[in-house]
């Protein structure tokens, strides 16, 4: 049974408050490399501007819950439990817009790319996901 | 869940931040259990009862009562 907090003992990295800041800047930096190597620093630049606003947020956020269960400090059970749930809707919603993409496509006479692969990696993820989690559970 | 923690929490003399810290959850999350509008998992029951000295059953009552 996995307890659902370290009540007494070290909190694990994901709680970390400089996990989520550290990660902001690391996708910035991606960011900034791929508009580089594009050959658009400037956006690249903006962009990572914007990712290490957001990490600077998450740093000196403390003072509101959400931002300190986006950003770790603040992930307890009940915050995974929210987590898991607004995961499931982002899902959902992404596979939903993902097929009416991919109908709309072949209605208009084309091949239904790239949303047709899309929504077959999303439909193979989820049959995955269920079958190792039936399994585990 | 229909739960004691409230009552055990004010006659204790804590406040919310405080039984959160104890337990290592948000003050928000003592409050939604307290509420209702959070069921908390079986170690956080178990914790919060043991933290009153209590049963879980006396402190949680799963059947409304």
């Amino acid at each position: 049974m996995q307890m659902a907090t370290d009540r007494g003992g070290k909190r694990p990295w994901w709680r970390s408050r400089w996990w989520m800041p550290l990660f902001s800047v690391f996708l910035g930096t991606a960011v900034l490399v791929a508009f580089w190597v594009g050959g658009s620093p400037r956006e690249g630049l903006y962009g990572f501007a914007v990712m290490g606003g957001l990490g600077l947020v998450f740093l000196f956020g403390s003072r509101s819950e959400t931002i300190r269960g986006l950003g770790g400090p603040g992930r307890d059970e009940r915050w995974a439990h929210i987590d898991i749930l607004a995961t499931a809707v982002s899902g959902l919603v992404l596979i939903t817009l993902i097929i009416a993409l991919w109908l709309n496509d072949i209605a208009h006479g084309g091949d239904g790319n790239p949303y047709g692969g899309l929504a077959a990696v999303a439909g193979v993820a989820y049959l995955v996901s269920v079958l190792w989690l039936r399994f585990r559970a | 869940m229909k739960n004691e923690i409230k009552s055990l929490r004010v006659e204790r003399g804590f406040s919310q931040q405080e039984l959160g810290r104890a337990l290592d959850v948000s003050r928000q999350t003592i409050n939604s259990i307290e509420t209702e509008r959070y069921t908390p998992s079986l170690p956080l029951a178990i914790a919060l009862a043991r933290y009153f000295g209590k049963q879980v059953e006396e402190v949680f009552h799963a059947d409304g009562n």
